[in-house]
């Protein structure tokens, strides 16, 4: 179909642009490759298929927005069909008697069945129709509607570029070259029809059936949307469009090891001549993994809408964390200023007050489709801050400081830790002198919060009750240090870790049980890292066990409550312990409703990654004052009259929610409780009998 | 060795500090035991000196020495302790007494007695109330030796019995003042334009529980329906969480209002000195073992932020 | 600058303190540094920062683990670690003060730091005792401390916000109240760094001094009165106060 002229034009230009791409792909390479090393990643290439397949389902993206999602996966398949249809628009090009149309009627350069051909012939044909519906959806979106979700807050820190809306461009270009190119090909096919419709070509039919067969016009369209498709391969690289092709790869490059578990803060490789600080200050001194994050993320925002700071109103967006690290690298690599990689990334990428703002949810983590982790970047920076000795939240610091001395937060003096335990009517095991089936890990909210104390005490008794064999280390315990890490502080992390072990060393027992999803998140993922690998289990579990061995019977079904449950993050999305509380109140007869926002959707109490220690107190709606108003609409659609309840299974969740319940002055409408209040009525505890222990 | 007591005397502004008045009345009440005499100390001169109960008053006439001058006072309590040679000289445990005591002590060898709530003598010997440990504990202790030093904490002990009419006796600085390495440079006077919380009729005082500066603002809020003003304890002005001026306690000021609602403090001793004579003190902390229950009229064992919160709808 | 900043390893008061005897059972309350020392060792900190120099900490180890608290020192910004291997919990201050007078007399220091007061100064306060062995001038209850040619400009804080400024020459003790910065927080990955490699120079008391003072009993206080406690809700609690408060014409 092309001239020679045209040929040699075409071939020199397609040349040029996949030089600059190249170059562009390869600018990225060498930028990602100056990043940390990153925890050993296993069997990459089955990860990378793993990945592939998911892409191809389109898995990872449909966790949120269903609607978007399925717009994105028409686009997906859309540019999937193109990239074969830009294939054979350059075969029809260059290669004489090469003509699709009609089935391959008038075909000479190779044979290829009528059936197929048309067969392509329909699916490209209407997924053309597709993308442009997809891309005018997304434009509409993004430029017609405004779509808030596609914003950043005014205290949000922002790359100057992205604060003058540069990712809009980036998708307004993206936007016409999708129009203009998939407008062009129909057109090319529709001019090339000289015998009117082709019936598996209906849209191509449709425009040759206004503007007739064109020579002319075949060629001008021809070079306008192949034109396009050399334009976008040179443009790609520098833009947030580097997700075609880096989000699958990242995908497939994605944390390996637990959720729960962090990354050390000091890469485990050792390298030759190179020592690396704790933590991150500047952009290199993240792993190279989450240096490539910032190219999969196409800046959708989606771990903006789950992240419970953002909606407190906190000047955090875990999004434009990723976009900003995307900005810089780009200053970098394509724009030449180098030097703003030696900027802190607390001046550039996220502000400090944002970085103090992450209860490390990991709620941004999971919705992700590209398999990115701001979170972590927010731990590590924290973690340097920590080093370099910035300014602390006097909260967390005093927590800091007696974490270091008395081995809990509150300041509280380790004799205290088992006072609970010695006001109970029987006796509880120390497991430092006699051998127990379960350690009962405590944890500190557990043991010294007065509003806790209660329901460790009706833990102890519904133990006692079933005939559990377990003890606990009294004094000898220190905090598990979840949150100490999480705040940033590895060396007390790691100084608290080693306390542990060593007072484990000397206990006897078979595996572990605590009341605390936080205990229990670092001590099941974390502590194996340390040489101390245990069964722990979360007491929800281990009651369920309790029930099914018969050694608890429901005696009086608790069809009197009408309750919603709330997933703690670090029992939940973290360990994936949705079902057995579930299943407990399932046993326990009482009427459960979901909430919206629930298991791996669960949203935030608010308190995690060191928050329960800030002194400071930011206005706005909390977290926990959002879940109560989310439990409420829940229930009350249900209207019957019977007592709603909030059920917790998390110390941290009862002092949380308590509180927020007598904020938001929901007193009288709902009740938090500890799932083990509702065990313990149910097997016949009295209430009153408790109280008695707790006074 | 005489069997004398002497008071070294506190003074602010040109006046005789309370603290020097509850001395003198426990002195009397000792020299009577004792058989010994009353000797009040005055270093500075234009101190309004005449109005002690002790049974001989001594002021060190001396322009240079009317402001507090830790070495030039240490000195001279020194020389004159040297030469009349009491059984037991007294001080405030304050910003002054402080400097002194424990120094003098470390000078003559003297035992030297802090915190102290209460003296009394027993068979002839001196035994001694303090109040250790930030008041968890009281210690009773007999020093040894033919002198004592005792550092008293103001409130002690009632001032109407240290009060009297006895005409100061001017004596000459008995060391050299050309020679001395501490110099007082300038006074440092409060913030000026701040409320002054010892006239106030009402205050509402906060604690380390009130958790950071950013919390001030509800206390205030409380304050202004309350038509109060704000106080507070010694970790909260330490913590710059608000001005010098606000704070109440042995090294803050002493008030005696007629609403005292405390958020979030403990009750250190420290503190209870500057308030512990307010009308009405009423108490919310989250520790039902906090000492200040012990204290006030009213307590409830409560977060403050919900009780100030739903305090301040009702109001 | 040669700083010299003493450290003060006390009971906790953060709990109740048993009696054994005419004494704490020291063998079973956690020992804490005393609280006005971590402002001493800030504003140690702070005049090394603005004028170089070294600043060396010391302390008696009452208990045997005086190490940990010098480390904590050392993460802080003291270049010297100094402890006097006492082991005796009771240790009061007249007898520390003097250990420590004869350890720090030859260290020639130009200015020693001590934490103003600390709760379980019953025989009165290290920096004063100090002063007096040494033969130095003393000033306490002091809130910044900024030395220039040899000369200290501080303050000093008396009740009520007033205070005054003195000049003082070098060398003296001052008793440090609070500092012009509330303390650094010292990371423990750092303290644990020291630890590993720092050396504490060990010395063994010397000099003998005695408070004076026997003791008759310790006890905690006699209770005498105790606040009506108002039960309930903070709404409800609330709800009391300001009933309260209206029936007394005070709200």
């Amino acid at each position: 179909m092309l001239s020679s002229i045209e040929k040699v034009v075409f071939v020199i230009v397609a040349l040029i642009a996949l030089g600059v791409s190249f170059h562009g792909f390869w600018m990225i390479v060498f930028t990602v490759r100056q990043g940390r090393p990153a925890p050993e990643l296993k069997n990459i290439p089955g990860s990378l298929l793993r990945a592939a397949w998911r892409v191809l389902l389109q898995q990872t993206i449909f966790r949120a927005r269903p609607a978007l999602s399925a717009v994105h996966l028409a686009l997906f398949f859309g540019l999937i069909t193109y990239a074969f249809v830009n294939l054979f628009d350059v075969l029809e090009g260059f290669v004489a008697g090469f003509d699709l149309t009609y089935g391959g009627r008038h075909m000479t350069a190779i044979f290829l069945p009528s059936g197929v051909v048309n067969a392509f012939n329909l699916i490209s044909d209407l997924m053309s129709g597709a993308l442009l519906v997809a891309i005018v959806v997304f434009l509409v979106r993004r430029f017609g509607v405004r779509d808030r979700r596609l914003q950043f807050r005014e205290q949000v820190l922002l790359h100057p570029k992205v604060r003058a809306g540069a990712q809009h461009t980036d998708s307004l270009i993206v936007g016409v070259f999708v129009i203009m190119h998939v407008t062009a090909h129909l057109l090319t096919q529709a001019f090339r029809l000289t015998e009117g419709p082709d019936p598996f070509m209906p849209l191509a039919s449709l425009l040759n059936a206004w503007l007739g067969p064109s020579e002319v016009g075949m060629h001008v369209a021809w070079w306008v949307s192949l034109g396009w498709v050399l334009f976008i391969l040179a443009y790609i690289p520098p833009s947030k469009h580097t997700h075609f092709f880096l989000a699958p790869i990242n995908l497939g490059l994605a944390k390996q090891t637990p959720r729960g578990q962090l990354d050390p803060a000091i890469p485990l490789k050792v390298i030759q001549g190179q020592t690396f600080e704790p933590g991150a200050k500047h952009i290199y001194d993240l792993a190279w993994t989450r240096l490539l994050d910032a190219y999969a993320c196409v800046q959708c925002n989606r771990c903006q809408d789950v992240c419970p700071a953002h909606a407190y109103g906190r000047p955090l967006s875990p999004a434009a964390l990723e976009v900003n690290k995307r900005y810089l690298l780009k200053d970098a690599t394509f724009g030449g200023r180098l030097q703003v990689l030696q900027q802190p990334l607390t001046e550039t990428a996220i502000s400090p007050e944002a970085v103090w703002s992450c209860t490390t949810c990991y709620a941004c983590v999971r919705v992700c489709p590209v398999g990115n982790e701001p979170m972590a970047d927010i731990v590590d920076i924290r973690r340097r801050l920590i080093v370099d000795g910035a300014p602390l939240d006097s909260g967390v610091q005093s927590a800091l400081q007696s974490l270091a001395t008395n081995g809990n937060w509150m300041g509280k003096s380790k004799r205290l830790r088992g006072r609970w335990a010695k006001e109970m009517d029987f006796p509880i095991k120390n497991a430092l002198e006699e051998p127990v089936e379960y350690l009962w890990f405590v944890g500190d909210t557990a043991s010294f919060d007065e509003r806790v104390i209660p329901n460790t005490k009706m833990t102890a008794r519904v133990f006692y009750q079933a005939g559990l064999d377990f003890g606990i280390l009294y004094q000898h315990e220190s905090n598990a240090g979840n949150d100490v890490r999480r705040v940033g502080e590895e060396g007390l992390f790691e100084q608290l870790v080693e306390r542990n072990l060593q007072v484990f060393g000397q206990a006897q027992f078979q595996r572990i049980v605590t009341t605390d999803p936080h205990s229990l998140n670092t001590l099941k993922n974390e502590y194996p890292q340390f040489g101390g690998a245990f069964e722990v289990k979360h007491y929800t579990a281990v009651l369920v066990k309790l029930f099914e061995e018969g050694r608890l019977k429901v005696k009086k079904p608790l069809d009197h409550y009408k309750v919603t449950f709330h997933d703690p993050c670090y029992l939940g999305r973290y360990n994936g312990g949705f079902a057995a509380p579930r299943r407990l109140l399932n046993l326990l007869g009482v009427e459960f409703h979901e909430m919206p926002r629930n298991c791996e959707n669960s949203f935030c109490c608010g308190a995690g990654g060191g928050q329960i220690w800030m002194s400071k107190v930011a206005p706005g709606e909390r977290p926990a004052e959002n879940r109560i108003r989310e439990a409420l609409s829940t229930l009350e659609k249900f209207p019957n009259g019977k007592k709603q309840l909030f059920i917790v299974t998390c110390p941290k969740d009862m002092i949380m929610y308590s509180d927020a319940v007598k904020t938001t002055g929901s007193e009288g409408r709902i009740e938090v409780r500890d799932l083990i209040q509702l065990v313990a009525e149910a097997i016949g505890i009295e209430e009153a009998q408790v109280v008695a222990i707790a006074a | 060795m005489s069997k004398d007591i002497l008071v070294v005397a506190e003074h602010f502004n040109g006046k005789i500090a309370d603290v020097t008045f509850e001395m003198v009345g426990k002195a009397r009440e000792l020299a009577a035991g004792l058989g010994g005499k009353v000797v009040a100390l005055v270093i500075g001169a234009g101190v309004e000196a005449n109005d002690l109960a002790s049974d001989a008053t001594l002021q060190v006439n001396e322009p240079a020495l009317t402001e507090f001058n830790p070495e030039a006072y240490a000195r001279i309590v020194e020389a004159v302790v040297q030469e009349q040679a009491p059984r037991l000289v007294m001080f405030g445990w304050t910003s002054m007494g402080m400097d002194l005591a424990a120094w003098l002590s470390g000078r003559t060898g003297a035992p030297c007695a802090a915190y102290v709530r209460d003296l009394r003598l027993e068979n002839g010997g001196l035994v001694i109330s303090c109040q250790a440990y930030n008041g968890k504990l009281i210690a009773e202790v007999e020093p040894q030796g033919e002198m004592t030093i005792a550092a008293c904490l103001a409130g002690s002990f009632p001032t109407e019995a240290g009060r009297g009419a006895t005409a100061a006796t001017s004596i000459p600085s008995p060391i050299a003042l050309d020679s001395l390495r501490v110099r007082f440079v300038e006074a440092i006077q409060p913030p000026p334009g701040d409320v002054d919380i010892t006239t106030q009729a009402k205050l509402v005082a906060v604690g380390r529980g009130i958790g950071g500066k950013e919390n001030i603002e509800l206390a205030e809020e409380l304050a202004e329906k309350l038509g109060a003003v704000v106080a507070a304890s010694r970790p909260v002005v330490d913590a710059g969480w608000l001005p010098r001026t606000r704070q109440v306690g042995k090294s803050g000021l002493k008030v005696k209002p007629k609403l005292y609602l405390m958020l979030g403090i403990s009750g250190a001793p420290e503190h209870l000195e500057g308030m512990k004579d307010a009308e009405l003190i009423i108490a919310i902390n989250t520790d039902k073992k906090a000492p200040i229950f012990n204290v006030a009229h009213y307590g409830a064992t409560a977060d403050l932020f919900e009780v100030a919160e739903a305090m301040l709808e009702l109001l | 600058m040669n700083i010299v900043v003493v450290l003060k390893h006390i009971p906790s008061v953060a709990d109740e303190l048993p009696v054994r005897g005419n004494q704490v059972d020291f063998d079973s309350v956690d020992f804490v540094l005393n609280e006005w020392d971590e402002q001493s060792l800030e504003q140690a900190a702070l005049i090394k920062e603005a004028l170089g120099g070294t600043v060396t900490a010391i302390g008696v180890d009452v208990i045997g683990e005086l190490d940990n608290l010098l480390h904590l020192a050392l993460a802080k910004g003291a270049d010297r670690a100094v402890k006097i291997a006492a082991d005796d919990a009771g240790a009061d201050s007249h007898r520390q003060a003097k250990w420590l007078s004869e350890a720090i007399r030859p260290m020639a220091p130009d200015l020693v730091l001590v934490g103003v007061q600390a709760s379980n100064d019953i025989d009165g306060q290290l920096g004063p005792l100090l002063a007096a062995y040494l033969d130095l001038p003393y000033i306490g209850v002091v809130s910044s401390i900024e030395v220039q040619d040899g000369t200290a400009l501080m303050n000093k804080e008396f009740a009520g916000g007033f205070g005054a400024r003195y000049s003082v020459r070098l060398p003296f003790v001052a008793g440090v109240q609070v500092a012009p910065k509330p303390p650094r927080y010292a990371p423990v990955s750092k303290i644990r760094q020291i630890a590993q490699t720092a050396k504490i120079e060990v010395l063994e008391p010397s000099g003998e001094a005695d408070s004076g003072l026997v003791f008759r009993k310790v006890a905690p206080p006699v209770v005498s009165g105790h606040a009506e406690m108002i039960e309930g809700s903070p709404k409800e609690i609330a709800a009391r106060l300001v009933a309260l408060l209206k029936e007394r014409g005070l709200a």
